[in-house]
């Protein structure tokens, strides 16, 4: 809340220098300090109001800290919080000073006026000095208990505070026991949100030095609680609202029931004012509702309508962090808005970074029945004064044209704007009209006639310059003048900047050559020598290479330079659907207004609560791809729907939602194919080799034999039933990550690997063929020298009752840190110690 | 963290200071920095928003009026915050303050409405849509339970609530059932898409030769709403490739700011004339036609009517002592109202 005041800015001319003026309130301070006169607090008021407002401009006024705390005597609130203010600001840079307000501070603690307690104890922790904290633990536990909800609310936030100043020191007090009392027992909704912002904080951070907390952390999401919470939402303020529907997103229901009760129970918050709150109902609905096709369709109908009103209310950023939502979703169903098409047309007062999505989502919902409009409004946009716009424009039309839609209008258009003999237009219409005789070679006649008449002078943006240079490489047998225009370009060598134009420009002149001799050999000839001299190292080597091939043969030197050319049939997509994937996971946040996953804009320690999603996305899948054999059974459920890259998802889910047999249909994206049965065939196939007997037919007893180096060995079950893995285990990363967050984790321990292990550890891949031999299947790994990280899965081989394994292995140290968690937890031991001959043997054989 | 959540808070902060403030520039936040601390410091904590209703908040700080300079005057206590807590914080209708007391009890009830339209230079409609906004300013003692309905609800397309409002009436009958919260705030805001109807035409015509180009615009009623349409104005800008205008009128004035921005204001149409605005333009030399055409921007207001046809019903007042006195105002102005040329 405090300005920074170590930022000493210097003091401009106007302003008072600060050195008298303090050193005067100082004495000013010191005569009020113990004078009881009436009007006195008035008069320190004034004083007070001085010291914050040089405190505010950047003025050091640290050296009146004695006087202000011996003027905090007072009953006058609002002085008591300027002095907080002023307190708050320099005891981080001044610790021995703070240690004088810790007195009057916790006597104000004890104040019989709430609002004063709430003050001073929120003062008290926002002091941030590490060796006072041994004050705070009293004053924070009374308030925790305190009969005001004001206090409590302010101890609860505290309670963070101190944790952020000293963790130990919080967890060794016991608060997070008190706040997790507090979360479901206080009657004021504010304090149990805040509760709830504490917890996950703490615990997110404590979850990876301790598993209470991460056992913790995965109660929160329990049912219990989050029917809790459910059931008390509308007692929330808007802000917990949306605090605990992020929560409640988390949660994994049992069944259909439960999803469409939270469903019914939720919808009213989609008509909440707060635009918050609706964009976190909408990810939890979406998120609910991902294994269920029909029903996730009907949530995009359902949500439309808000998402359109959000759009249109409130201030121009509102509207882009709406739309950059609204983008995503027409993204992966653009169809569903295809009717809704001019919501998206500009309005010409808003701002750019607006309008520029509205054109990628024009392009986007554009079909057969609507492209006639969209094109005729974009073809508005683009006579428009707005430059930027009509450019990006231009560019939208091009787009929708790739997309196959009535070409024939699009293509008339494009000439047009050519006829504009605007610059700019000129300059993106040619780098369209490029693209698309790549992609639609018959057009070229209607094409070339316009663009032949364009005069090159004209045209001076590298990009599209050099568009035009290859339409007339590439058909000059067409344009009459080809040779000549060419031939007039080369003679300006030296004019020009761009070497992309340059290197186009030696390919056009080639293309020139092989289809009309005659008339362009001396522009050759230039061309060559012009690039031979050029100081650019590619230019200079592409003439090289022409020249060369040209004196080896001609013919060989067409087939290469201008060989027959197939029409290109898609454009790259800039970004792979995995990443627009990981986007739509974390709806509502940053990810989406950035288009970026959070990974790629934030560090490690800062990614908030819950991030294991991120770490498995992180891990590369762990398949080599030259090993992606499919088995036929797998593609047979490719019920072609609307939400191609959203039902991938949800055929995994339906997995653990309702235990039917494993169906996912298998797209492009390789995070869909299923490791573990490829793994499995492997397994059939190097099981036969005698270094390979699977541990699976193993029985416990014998592995017990081998004389293993454990490091911390608990004391075995009292008969430890014998276990045998399924070799053929199968689990979709999707119900893995869910169990993974479901399950606790019943085992954590860590023991040394074999030197001759660490060696064969060159790659995960290693580690991964060998685990499978023991029935241990990988489902991600990834990592490099020294530290590797897997996450493996196995199963009984009667029943389907599933281990998940996270193994961290430090090459360098030689040791492996492995969490365990079980469907069924009596039998984790048993499972460890598999798990850890099974690694143990690693590069013995 | 959600987006949403953060500029939705900085809405809600500037708000509630324009309202403490009077308005919001750097000299009122200079001239009040204290109070502006107390606010931050009760509605954000350690990166959690927490209260703020400004009802509430108004119970904890007071603001910086007349009479409260008046009162610290009389008696010598200066302190602007109240010695007690918010009894609303515990209450379950955490938006009213605990109990107001009036002598007049009055509520007011307001239709704003902006519509946006783009029109196209033949004057074909290409989008109409109007966003609305129930706005209702209550004063009224006790905790009076509010019901109010339209004659037709259904031509609202997307409805939003104030928290206030009860979701199963509106569900069921749509009804807004709700107990305000004291003075004024938006009750509701609304949607109404797939308009036919725009109560203003502005007939542009531009022809261009030999490096002159002719503008002439018409602005005239269409669909006569049936109330006066009045503070018209028409913006535009300019071309960058016109080095010089001339533009006159029959009404109104004619405004060409330096940044090529033209405005046109007309006010109210007369009723002998229609107005309009003629004059030529120069393009830089070398250009022989205009190739860019401006987007004319066309304000308005129109007191007393909601253009979409939304009409309020009736509104039932329960658990008050005295009869109160009910208003009703509706209003529609121009929200993004385009014509392009």
């Amino acid at each position: 809340m405090a300005p920074p005041a170590q930022s000493q800015r210097s003091p401009s001319p106007s302003q008072p220098s600060g050195k008298g003026e303090v050193s005067d309130l100082k004495s000013q301070l010191r005569q009020l300090a113990g004078s009881r006169a009436p009007g006195v607090d008035d008069s320190k008021r004034d004083l007070f109001k001085k010291v914050i407002s040089y405190m505010t401009v950047g003025i050091d006024v640290s050296s009146v800290f004695g006087e202000m705390v011996m003027c905090s005597a007072t009953s006058d609130i609002v002085l008591k919080k300027m002095c907080y203010l002023y307190v708050g600001n320099y005891a981080k840079v001044n610790p021995d000073l703070a240690l004088l307000t810790i007195n009057f501070l916790q006597r104000d603690c004890k104040d019989e006026d709430p609002m004063i307690r709430g003050l001073a104890l929120r003062s008290l922790c926002s002091l941030r000095v590490a060796n006072l904290v041994e004050y705070l633990v009293g004053p924070l536990g009374s308030s925790l208990k305190d009969s005001n909800s004001y206090v409590r609310m302010v101890a609860v936030i505290g309670v963070l505070k101190l944790y952020h100043i000293s963790a130990a020191t919080c967890i060794d007090a016991d608060f997070p026991a008190m706040l997790k009392h507090l979360l479901l027992n206080d009657p004021d909704t504010q304090v149990i949100a805040n509760c709830l912002a504490t917890l996950q904080e703490i615990w997110t951070l404590e979850a990876s030095i301790s598993e209470e907390a991460s056992r913790e952390r995965e109660a929160l999401i329990s049912k219990p609680i989050i029917y809790y919470f459910l059931n008390r939402m509308k007692e929330f303020s808007e802000w917990a609202q949306s605090l605990v529907l992020e929560l409640v997103a988390k949660y994994v229901p049992s069944d259909s029931n439960e999803i469409f009760d939270i469903m019914n129970l939720l919808e009213d918050r989609l008509q909440h004012a707060n635009g918050a709150v609706v964009l976190a109902t909408i990810k939890l609905f979406l998120q609910l509702t991902l294994s269920m096709t029909d029903v996730h369709q009907q949530v995009y109908e359902r949500i439309k309508a808000p998402l359109l009103t959000l759009v249109s209310s409130g201030s121009p950023e509102q509207s882009f962090a709406v739309l950059s939502h609204l983008h995503l979703l027409v993204m992966r169903a653009p169809i569903l808005f295809s009717s809704d098409y001019k919501h998206f047309y500009c309005q010409y007062n808003e701002p750019f970074y607006v309008k520029k999505l509205k054109l990628e989502m024009l392009t986007a919902v554009a079909n057969e029945s609507n492209t006639y409009e969209i094109v005729t409004e974009l073809c508005e946009y683009a006579a428009n004064v707005d430059i930027p716009m009509a450019r990006e424009s231009i560019r939208a039309v091009g787009k929708i044209a790739l997309q196959q839609y009535d070409v024939n209008a699009i293509v008339d258009r494009l000439l047009q704007f050519l006829e504009m003999e605007k610059d700019y237009v000129t300059a993106e219409t040619l780098v369209l009209v490029k693209d698309l005789l790549r992609k639609y070679p018959q057009w070229s006649q209607d094409c070339i006639a316009v663009v032949g008449n364009i005069s090159s002078n004209n045209v001076q943006e590298p990009k599209a310059k050099a568009a035009l240079i290859w339409m007339l490489g590439e058909y000059s047998q067409d344009m009459h003048d080809a040779p000549y225009i060419l031939e007039s370009l080369i003679e300006n060598w030296e004019d020009e900047h761009s070497s992309e134009v340059r290197l186009h420009l030696l390919t056009a002149v080639m293309k020139c050559f092989f289809k009309r001799p005659p008339e362009t050999q001396k522009a050759l000839g230039d061309a060559l020598a012009a690039g031979l001299a050029d100081f650019h190292q590619d230019v200079h080597d592409r003439a090289l290479l022409y020249y060369r091939l040209l004196q080896y043969n001609v013919t060989v030197a067409e087939r290469v330079v201008n060989p027959p050319k197939q029409a290109v049939s898609v454009f790259a997509d800039t970004q792979s659907s995995e990443i627009k994937d990981r986007i739509f996971d974390e709806f509502n946040s940053l990810s989406v207004v950035y288009q970026k996953p959070s990974y790629m804009f934030t560090d490690k320690e800062h990614r908030g609560p819950f991030e294991f999603s991120d770490e498995l996305g992180n891990l590369s899948i762990g398949v080599d791809a030259a090993d992606t054999v499919v088995p036929a059974q797998q593609v047979d459920a490719n019920d072609k729907d609307l939400l191609l890259s959203t039902s991938e998802k949800e055929d995994g889910r339906a997995l653990s939602s309702n235990g039917t047999a494993y169906s996912a249909p298998l797209y492009d994206a390789p995070a869909s194919v299923p490791a573990s049965q490829i793994q499995s065939d492997l397994v059939n196939l190097t099981s036969g080799l005698p270094g390979h007997m699977p541990a699976a037919s193993l029985a416990i007893d014998d592995l017990l034999g081998l004389g293993l180096s454990v490091t911390a060995a608990p004391a075995p079950a009292p008969s430890p039933p014998s276990l045998s893995l399924n070799p053929k285990a199968v689990l979709d990363p999707g119900t893995f990550q869910q169990k993974w967050r479901q399950l606790p984790i019943s085992l954590t321990q860590e023991f040394s690997v074999s030197p001759q292990g660490i060696a064969a550890l060159i790659s995960p891949q290693a580690l991964l063929r060998h685990m499978q031999g023991d029935s241990v299947h990988c489902i991600a790994s990834g990592g490099q020298s020294p530290n590797f990280k897997f996450f493996f899965f196995a199963q009984k081989a009667e029943e389907s009752s599933n281990f998940l394994v996270e193994c961290i292995i430090n090459t360098s140290t030689a040791k492996a840190h492995v969490k365990i968690k079980a469907d069924d937890q009596s039998m984790s031991q048993t499972f460890s110690t598999l798990f850890q001959s099974a690694l143990s043997k690693f590069g013995v054989q | 963290m959600p987006p949403l959540m953060g500029i939705e808070f900085l809405c809600r902060v500037a708000d509630v200071l324009a309202d403490y403030l009077g308005g919001l520039n750097e000299d009122q936040i200079k001239d009040n920095f204290v109070i502006v601390y107390e606010l931050l410091d009760e509605m954000i904590d350690n990166g959690f928003p927490l209260t703020t209703e400004p009802n509430i908040l108004r119970e904890m700080i007071a603001a910086p009026n007349i009479v409260s300079k008046m009162l610290s005057v009389v008696t010598g206590n200066s302190s602007n915050v109240n010695e007690t807590l918010p009894a609303a914080t515990a209450l379950c209708v955490p938006w009213r303050t605990s109990d107001p007391k009036y002598a007049n009890n009055e509520v007011y009830v307001d239709l704003v409405e902006e519509m946006d339209a783009i029109i196209n230079r033949d004057g074909t409609l290409v989008k109409c849509e109007i966003y609305g906004e129930v706005q209702v300013n209550s004063h009224l003692s006790g905790l009076p339970d509010l019901t109010l309905s339209f004659a037709n609800p259904s031509i609202l397309d997307d409805v939003r609530f104030h928290p206030c409002v009860r979701y199963r009436p509106w569900e069921s009958h749509q009804i807004l059932s709700f107990v305000p919260p004291d003075g004024q705030f938006r009750l509701m805001s609304y949607r109404v898409k797939k308009l036919k109807s725009i109560p203003l035409y502005l007939k542009p015509q531009l022809t261009s030769d030999a490096g002159t180009c002719r503008l002439s615009l018409l602005v005239g009623m269409r669909n006569d709403p049936g109330k006066t349409i009045d503070s018209i104005d028409v913006q535009f800008q300019l071309p960058p490739c016109i080095s010089n205008a001339d533009l006159s009128s029959n009404c109104g004035t004619v405004n060409i700011l330096s940044n090529k921005t033209c405005s046109w204001i007309i006010g109210r149409i007369p009723k002998d004339k229609a107005p309009s605005l003629s004059g030529t333009l120069v393009l830089e030399s070398g250009l022989q036609r205009l190739h860019v055409f401006p987007t004319f921007q066309l304000r308005f207001r129109i007191m007393g009517i909601a253009l979409s046809g939304l009409q309020i019903d009736k509104l039932d007042l329960k658990n008050l002592p005295h009869r109160p006195y009910k208003g009703f105002r509706a209003l529609t102005r121009a929200g993004h109202y385009e014509v392009r040329a």
